[in-house]
């Protein structure tokens, strides 16, 4: 019995790191999905927002800014507010660049955060971070405390899906897609395709500051590490393309399986005979890859393709709604 | 897609349950990510305590220590997750460990602490660790960085450096040693002419290092791994001709430094603290000696700490007589500290025949006294690294 | 002036020499497959290994044996792209992207899992600068690094503008329509860019274990300012590439020369940073890099 009461705890933990990477995935499906923006600097938004839940909410220690001992929902709004200032600065010298360009901008512009995070050890206490970070409900007893924490996760994740599929299907969001599918289409109809772009990349940015404000709380101890671009840009991006672009179901579905297939690919490779002992580990990380190459190859739109809002009434007949081919992204 | 993994999930689960004669330990190490080289040997440490254990008579009533392996990558969020599936999945009774600070502090808090699992960390130096409200379940046999910084600082200011240059790696573990190390030489009168931070992992470091020099300083204290910066500045040191001399923390212990710059360039040149035992110390020959099989060096950092991690948990679950992690944590400080019979790496049979007899025990590891104090730190040993004439590492004990 | 010379430009060039070796690759692999190949450093790692492997078992010098790597981690590439690259050529640039992540891991991962994780050389001691050139202090290995760059340079060069298959890739890499409508084999020009690509980046490989040490994280490590020195030199031009590269080394370099007072300009815990911001200004200020490649 209380074998499977731990696999049911370990099912918890999947669920609050798939759900705190759904944000970041509903995030980039924003910037990515929705308009096309290629932004690479997914761990620069994410770095933000966990530093400022972190420095908001802890006790006074000496070796980092701190003592203000915030209440969390507020600082978590903080956490997104500054990065959706940070977003926007980014957005206005970064948003003419096309696809591949501001994806390399992007990654830049992370890494350099990054460098700031850990260098200035004043106020993040530099490469060795911040500890005892205040997560929510963790006063409560066990499981209680794990359950409410997933369900604040899982609860939040289900708001932005719907105040997302909500602005897919208005307005806002057909102009999105007609931005990425054709610009200049979108310019000639009256649309101001900078502005468009820009608001996308700044709600994508807040959503990507909520995540490392969750992922603050959850990890209790954050620094540089955690906003290593291979676990906070890349696995991001890889769990919308699995999923599916642009849908935010797929976004959803993404990040929960790769999370999962990340995490428990251990529990196989722990398996392997001794004279692997170590080895198992990269054997993990390739394993990892095989997967992915299989998804992409298998599933190159994602596990739920991308599903168009049916035209509006007025327009039906009209005109065919448009292919879902997804291949003239660039 | 959804058979294989629906397939591989029954498989995991499948294989899960703790077979009857199996007490499972968790095994959580950063064996890949930044410092994949340091962790390779604290892993075999680990594994030589588990196969001692298990060859003379195993737990309780014979049951087999299983080391579970876990990736910590060094990074907190992959610390969290390996914390929760050796706990949660496959259902330790405790667990050596995390390799870094970073994912230590994050398994500890987030996941360990609240789930009552005791842990002991072989490489975790931090001392955010000592500060944690860890209901006793946090351990580590690695000393925290404060006493090594001030151990070296000593060091110099006794081999009669009187200005030195220091440059540190900006990662966790070195930035907190030199910070140690500064205001400790400083302490003693010494003058730090420049105190420089290093990004590591760059291909060059000459510009650093010429800048570092110009204030004439007697010597480079260097604290780096030396994997990521610390093999390439002393090489660009030497060609450069700008420090002729160097001192380093223990992140700079391995063969490869010798391998890679030559006997010859720094033989009387390099010194390198370490933690470690005795080496006259028969705790630390009777590792040293066993660890030979492992075909790696036991004076590799912390592999001797990674074998005495694991042998004070096989030796609380003896002594509580049960796999029960509340019990092995109340059991860790009583095995590990006076009085008792000292028991010395490889000893079991002994320990077991002990505990069995309702005697006290109290290790005494390879990599020093290990007794914990009320934090569950242990106090630091060092030992000092120089290179021999036979192109080898020479260890003399600081007192 | 000479401490200038010795110390922060020669460095800064030979470091600028490795990655502009490592960034026509990633350069060529933009302009004519179109999409970022996040694989390309741990391509690197991959020839160093090899070479280091073909050191061990003849004991000749790294740069002797050196090419037959190259060829080696060519036919390693070329099988690769048949089976992860291949697939999606008619497909977004995305997927071609993540694919190459995907490799990333798995190559990485089997370079680990053979040769494991500790520490190796391709030569071991230190070398001291040679005495003919003093007081301009050149190493031996500085000086082969340097040649090596400029032989390779000039034979990329020939290919590029004498050969058939060069006038071929760079024509599919300034108008790939076009290029394809004068009937050019495509697959063709594809099979030599990653021969390309894939030798330069052994070489800079080779070069860096040769500067430094050989370990499995050496060719991410170099990955983006890699990217750094191709976008500045603008993208699908090799000679571009060239240039961004010894720009970013050169740069790196003198981040840390103290142009004021005896301290560093800039925290040296900000190196890694300066090839990014290079780069991020240039993609604001001119986006189509200095020798004008391609601007999506």
């Amino acid at each position: 019995m209380e074998q499977y009461y731990g696999y049911f705890l370990y099912l918890l933990s999947l669920l609050t790191m798939g759900g705190i990477y759904a944000v970041l995935t509903l995030g980039l499906n924003v910037q990515w999905g929705f308009t096309g923006l290629f932004n690479a600097g997914i761990a620069g938004f994410f770095a933000v927002g966990a530093y400022v839940q972190a420095i908001l909410t802890t006790p006074i220690y000496a070796r980092h800014l701190g003592g203000y001992e915030w209440p969390i929902p507020l600082a978590m709004l903080a956490a997104m507010a500054l990065s959706a200032v940070v977003g926007y600065g980014v957005a206005k010298i970064c948003i003419r660049l096309r696809a591949d360009y501001l994806a390399i901008a992007t990654i830049g512009i992370a890494e350099i955060i990054r460098l700031v995070f850990k260098n200035e050890g004043w106020a993040t206490n530099g490469p060795r971070g911040i500890s005892q970070i205040p997560k929510a409900f963790e006063d409560l007893p066990q499981p209680w405390n794990t359950l409410a924490f997933v369900a604040m996760v899982l609860a939040i994740v289900m708001v932005i899906y719907l105040a997302l599929e909500r602005a897919r299907t208005a307005p806002w969001g057909r102009v999105m897609t007609a931005i990425r599918e054709n610009e200049a289409a979108a310019a000639a109809a009256g649309k101001n395709v900078e502005r468009f772009r820009l608001e996308s990349f700044v709600i994508g940015s807040a959503l990507m500051g909520l995540g490392g404000a969750l992922m603050a709380q959850y990890l209790k101890q954050i620094d540089p590490q955690v906003s290593d671009p291979l676990t906070a840009t890349f696995l991001v991006f890889v769990m919308l393309i699995a999923g599916g672009s642009a849908n935010n179901k797929g976004a959803i579905l993404g990040a929960m399986l790769m999370w999962t297939v990340w995490s428990a690919t251990e529990i196989l490779t722990s398996r392997l005979p001794d004279e692997f002992a170590i080895r198992s580990a990269y054997v993990r990380i390739f394993l990892i890859g095989l997967i992915l190459q299989f998804i992409l190859q298998r599933r190159p739109q994602g596990i739920l393709p991308e599903r168009r809002p049916k035209p509006h009434p007025r327009l039906r007949g009209d005109r065919a709604p448009a292919a879902n081919t997804g291949s003239t992204k660039q | 897609m959804k058979h294989l993994i629906t397939a591989a999930a029954l498989a995991a689960l499948a294989a899960t349950p703790a077979m009857a004669g199996e007490i499972r330990v968790g095994s959580v190490a950063g064996v890949t990510g930044p410092i994949a080289e340091l962790v390779a040997p604290i892993v075999a440490g680990r594994n030589l305590a588990a196969a001692h254990i298990n060859a003379n008579g195993g737990l309780l009533d014979g049951d087999t220590l299983v080391l579970v392996l876990a990736d910590s990558q060094c990074d907190p969020k992959a610390g969290v997750d390996a914390g929760n599936k050796v706990v949660n999945v496959e259902q330790v009774v405790a667990i050596v460990g995390a390799s870094c600070s970073g994912a230590t502090n994050g398994m500890v808090q987030s996941v360990t602490i609240p789930a009552g699992i005791p842990s002991v960390s072989d490489s975790a130096t931090a001392p955010s660790i000592t500060d944690l409200d860890d209901n006793n379940l946090v351990f580590r046999t690695a000393p925290s960085d404060a006493y090594q910084g001030a151990a070296l600082a000593k060091l110099a200011w006794e081999a009669g450096y009187r200005k030195l240059a220091v440059t540190y790696a900006n990662d966790d573990y070195n930035a907190g040693i030199a910070e140690v190390f500064v205001a400790n030489f400083e302490g003693l009168g010494g003058k730090v002419t420049a105190n420089q931070v290093h990004e590591p992992n760059k291909a060059s470091y000459r510009a650093e290092i010429t800048t570092l020099s110009g204030g004439g300083a007697e010597a480079l204290a260097l604290f780096a791994y030396y994997g990521g910066s610390g093999i390439t500045i002393i090489r660009n040191a030497l060609e450069t001709g700008a420090f002729g001399k160097f001192m380093a923390a223990d992140g700079m212990f391995d063969v490869s430094v010798i391998e890679q710059i030559g006997a010859e360039n720094l033989r009387g040149n390099l010194m390198i603290t370490q933690s470690a035992s005795d080496p006259s110390n028969t705790s630390y020959q009777l590792f040293a000696e066993a660890y030979k099989s492992t075909g790696m060096d036991p004076g590799a950092p912390y592999a001797a700490h990674g074998y005495d991690a694991t042998f004070l948990i096989a030796l609380a679950i003896e002594q509580a007589g049960a796999a029960d992690p509340a019990l092995i944590a109340a059991a860790l400080p009583e095995v590990a500290n006076a009085p008792g019979e000292i028991i010395r790496p490889g000893e079991w049979e002994k320990a077991k025949a002990l505990i069995a007899a309702g005697k006290a025990v109290n290790y005494e590891g390879a990599s020093g006294s290990v007794d914990f104090d009320a934090a569950g730190d242990v106090p630091g040993f060092y030992s000092v690294n120089t290179i021999n004439a036979e192109g080898k590492f020479e260890m003399r004990f600081l007192r | 002036m000479m401490a200038f010379l010795n110390f922060y430009l020669i460095p800064g060039v030979v470091l600028g020499c490795i990655y502009a070796l490592g960034a026509i690759g990633i350069s060529l692999t933009f302009g004519i497959l179109r999409f970022s190949n996040f694989a390309h450093g741990d391509t690197m790692t991959l020839g160093v290994y090899i070479t280091l492997s073909l050191v061990q078992f003849s004991g000749l010098h790294p740069l002797l044996v050196a090419p037959l790597a190259m060829v080696l981690t060519t036919g390693i590439v070329l099988g690769l792209d048949r089976t992860f690259y291949k697939p999606f050529r008619t497909s977004p640039a995305i997927m071609l992207v993540i694919a190459s992540f995907g490799l990333m891991l798995m190559i990485r991962s089997v370079i680990q899992f053979f040769w494991g994780v500790q520490l190796q050389a391709l030569q071991t001691g230190i070398q001291m600068p040679l005495e003919a050139l003093l007081p301009v202090r050149f190493s031996e290995n500085h000086l082969l690094i340097i040649g090596a760059t400029v032989l390779l340079m000039m034979a990329v060069h020939l290919v590029l503008t004498r050969t058939k298959i060069g006038k071929a890739m760079r024509a599919t890499s300034d108008n790939p329509e076009l290029a394809a409508l004068t009937g050019i084999d495509t697959e063709v020009v594809i099979r030599a860019t990653w021969a390309m690509g894939a030798s330069l980046a052994v070489a800079a490989g080779v070069f860096l274990g040769l500067d430094t040490h050989v370990e499995t994280m050496m060719g991410f490590k170099l990955l983006l300012p890699m990217f750094a020195a191709a976008i500045l030199g603008g993208i699908g031009k090799p000679y571009g590439a060239v240039a961004g590269g010894l720009v970013i080394g050169i740069a790196e370099e003198l981040s840390a020369y103290p142009w004021i007072g005896t301290t560093p300009l800039l925290s040296p815990g900000y190196k890694g940073g300066v090839a990014f911001a290079i780069m991020v200004a240039m993609l604001i200020w001119k986006p189509q890099g200095l020798f004008r490649g391609r601007q999506f």
